[in-house]
């Protein structure tokens, strides 16, 4: 099955922990430690739902995000910021329009899963337009 | 065409969820729906069919020269700017962001006139980041009419409504489901 969810975060306990959560819960899940790695998957035909943590060395979420727009590496993802920041300052300005969502660490697992399910419903399919 | 009552919603970060919420169950009511979600081309149909899986009001995305009826809720596309004209006909523009985004929320709502009398006309501004929506907000106030932001608890980001909250122009802070009930309250009592 191929991979619809991407989560990008340095820490490798927190990616481990959210691979194992969404993996018990049967959803397949790759990881990216930072901004490069993820613009790397999407390169690669990653597309689906990607958990961006904002606070990265080298490249935060938010340049994370520029990038992926101006590469034209978008279209047919869903951005959701899984952070520990509770608000998201003013370098998000400009990139509401791809930021779908805003979940703040620590958060509540079935609510996570319930938006990641309704996020995965909202992806194209092969038969859509895009 | 005789304007509707009409009910603007602005919403972002955390709107597609927010928007469920405030839909799944909502009666048709005596009321066009104007939608504005910052959101990029390509991902707003996604939305239409997402919201017409649980609202009991048909919902398309908005074209330029549509005319606004009642009973029926529009998404404004993403990529363009969606203005009103006469608060019946929807225009759909190109041209530069407005407060960062495109759709703007504020462009949206200062397009509405004062309603001819016994019409109603509603402004929602729900979670998202930044402060689009404040001004809109402000000026639907000024024309007389009703005002709703959403709430801290159940915002993903309390930024636009605190904006709006912050203009001293919201009549109501509640979650979801409240501006719901609200809204069957207020466009229920106001038959045409």
């Amino acid at each position: 099955m191929d991979s619809r969810i991407m989560i990008v975060d340095d820490e490798t306990m927190i990616r481990e922990a959210v691979k194992i959560l969404l993996q018990s819960e049967g959803l397949d899940i790759i990881a990216a430690s930072g901004g490069e790695e993820c613009l790397d998957r999407l390169r690669a035909g990653f597309r689906g739902v990607i958990l961006m943590d904002i606070m990265m060395p080298v490249m935060d979420g938010w340049d994370t995000i520029r990038r992926i727009v101006e590469q034209g590496l978008y279209e047919g993802n869903i951005v959701v910021m899984l952070t520990a920041m509770d608000a998201p300052g003013e370098k998000m300005e400009g990139l509401q329009e791809y930021v779908t969502d805003y979940v703040t660490k620590p958060f509540d697992t079935n609510s996570l899963l319930d938006s990641l399910h309704y996020y995965l419903s909202l992806l194209p399919t092969d038969g859509d337009r895009l | 065409m005789t304007a509707p009552n009409i009910v603007m919603i602005g919403v972002s970060t955390g709107g597609p969820l927010a928007l469920r919420r405030l839909f799944d169950g909502l009666p048709p009511l005596n009321a066009a729906f104007v939608i504005v979600l910052h959101i990029p081309p390509g991902m707003d149909y996604r939305i239409v069919l997402s919201l017409a899986a649980v609202s009991a009001m048909p919902v398309s995305l908005a074209e330029d020269g549509d005319y606004l009826r009642s009973g029926q809720i529009y998404l404004a596309p993403g990529g363009f700017h969606l203005r009103l004209e006469g608060n019946s006909r929807i225009i759909l523009e190109e041209g530069p962001r407005v407060n960062f985004v495109q759709p703007s929320v504020d462009l949206a709502m200062k397009s509405l006139l004062k309603p001819l009398r016994r019409k109603r006309i509603v402004g929602v501004v729900l979670t998202g980041m930044g402060r689009d929506g404040a001004e809109g907000i402000r000026h639907i106030k000024e024309i007389g009419g009703v005002t709703i932001a959403q709430d801290r608890e159940t915002s993903a980001i309390y930024g636009m409504p605190k904006a709006a909250s912050e203009t001293g122009a919201v009549d109501y802070v509640f979650p979801p489901e409240k501006i719901s009930r609200k809204l069957v309250e207020l466009l229920s009592s106001n038959k045409e």
